[in-house]
């Protein structure tokens, strides 16, 4: 695992404001955490208008809306991370878990859910959660499960699946955890920083909150950034920061930037982009700098989702496969992998179980446009002269 | 308000429901069916509802939405 733990701040620190730090140190950072009601919570994440920020951004009064008035089963929170790049969630649960326990302990009291799960698979992470957990008394179940940690096993309905016991792969019917997660009984289930959101929220109030960011979505965000960067890391932002702003204060080399991680888009251009949901997604920043081959990148990006994919799915299973074939030929200078990639882009998207293959095509869609002339240059057979140096980390890859 | 969905975990690619729905579903290119999104009218629900029935694996029903 690549350590990153170097952490900044551009403007408020709020996520970030009390790193390592026991219950009694943290309670003197932020205050007691006020006992608030269901409907308290749900004001107050209309006001700010609080979306989930795990990346589908989903706002969440809408979610705490759609739980039945009684009977809620359990908070869940999804610790699994699984962007390869991303590190914010990690650097939460190591570094502040009492704030993202603040979180789920305040609305599971808030809703009466009896039972507090927390999904994590990273080794770090839980023993910190477990220590965390030795220090409070929230008269709550609150569980740390070890998680798989596949791309798709972080999906919201994969993850309720392992933490009952079975396959973490997505199952074939759409339900919403709010109507059937934990023991198919209503469930909340969001990511770790928006837990430690809404720890925040409580305390400040909305007005509190509002005071840095969008107008639309105020308050702070957390971003990794990676890739062709002087200092790769977490960052806390306002909501709404510029992207170059970002990239300055990383140092990052100019050249392309690929925004909300592997199932994310590669920009044209960067200047002029605010960085806000949903587009940002789980905040994930690559920069590819200039000296590596953009297509060679993304043929090895497109063999690892190819990896990830839970195999349950036909269209997934093949068209991934065949994807990873057309960029390898397209590299190569062969025009009919060009062809085939456009065809089988086309094919892929709304034909799964999760989204994970309309995410990949969704990457690889915009690497065709955004990289057009490396494309032209590889097709006249040429290629573009630069090695695939693996800027974009892959798993179990070489960097 | 009828259309045909896939469950996708479920599905093997048999290809039946091509044959039996060839307005609603073609396959693609590894033998999986391509949905045309098409309506179903109430006077093709019971040929609709047989061809649901013959998919070996299951995976094919029936969303009133």
């Amino acid at each position: 695992m690549i350590t990153m733990d170097d952490t900044r701040v551009i403007g408020e620190a709020r996520l970030l404001a009390g790193l390592d730090q026991d219950l009694h140190h943290h309670l003197s950072t932020y205050g007691p955490l006020p006992q608030l009601t269901r409907e308290d919570y749900v004001q107050l994440c209309e006001a700010v208008g609080l979306r989930g920020r795990g990346g589908a951004a989903f706002p969440v009064a809408l979610k705490l809306q759609d739980l039945p008035a009684r009977g809620v089963e359990a908070v869940v929170v999804n610790g699994s991370e699984s962007e390869p790049v991303s590190r914010k969630d990690r650097l939460l649960l190591t570094r502040s878990p009492h704030l993202v326990l603040d979180g789920a302990v305040g609305l599971a009291h808030a809703l009466r859910a009896p039972h507090v799960l927390i999904g994590v698979h990273d080794t770090a992470a839980a023993t910190s959660l477990r220590e965390a957990l030795m220090e409070r008394d929230d008269h709550l179940a609150i569980e740390v499960r070890d998680t798989p940690g596949r791309f798709v096993a972080g999906e919201a309905r994969a993850l309720l699946s392992a933490l009952e016991g079975r396959a973490a792969v997505p199952p074939g019917r759409r339900v919403l955890p709010t109507r059937s997660g934990v023991h198919r009984r209503p469930t909340f289930l969001s990511n770790v920083e928006t837990f430690a959101q809404l720890a925040v929220l409580a305390r400040l109030g909305s007005r509190g909150f509002s005071s840095t960011g969008l107008i639309r979505e105020p308050g702070t965000q957390l971003l990794t950034i990676d890739g062709a960067v002087q200092r790769p890391g977490v960052i806390e932002t306002p909501t709404g920061v510029l992207l170059d702003t970002v990239l300055q204060y990383a140092g990052a080399e100019p050249g392309p930037v690929l925004l909300g991680g592997y199932h994310g888009r590669w920009l044209p251009r960067t200047d002029g982009v605010t960085l806000q949901r949903p587009e940002v997604s789980a905040g994930i920043i690559l920069a590819l700098g200039s000296a590596t081959c953009p297509l060679g990148e993304v043929t090895r990006v497109a063999e690892w989702l190819r990896s990830q994919s839970a195999g349950q799915c036909g269209p997934c299973v093949f068209g991934l496969a065949a994807l990873v074939d057309d960029f390898a030929r397209l590299t190569i200078g062969d025009r009919q992998g060009w062809y085939d990639a456009q065809r089988h882009l086309g094919l892929i998207p709304g034909r799964g179980a999760c989204a994970h293959p309309d995410g990949a095509a969704r990457f690889l869609t915009s690497a065709l446009e955004v990289f057009d002339d490396d494309v032209r240059r590889h097709l006249s057979g040429q290629g573009c002269g630069r090695p695939a140096l693996g800027v974009l980390p892959v798993p179990g890859g070489t960097r | 308000m009828n259309k045909v969905e896939i469950d996708w975990t479920r599905c093997d690619g048999h290809g039946l429901c091509a044959g039996l729905m060839p307005d609603d579903i073609v396959l693609d290119e590894w033998g999986f069916p391509v949905l045309r999104g098409r309506e179903i009218t109430t006077g093709e629900l019971p040929d609709a509802r047989r061809a649901i029935l013959a998919c070996p694996a299951l995976a094919l029903r029936l969303t009133s939405r």
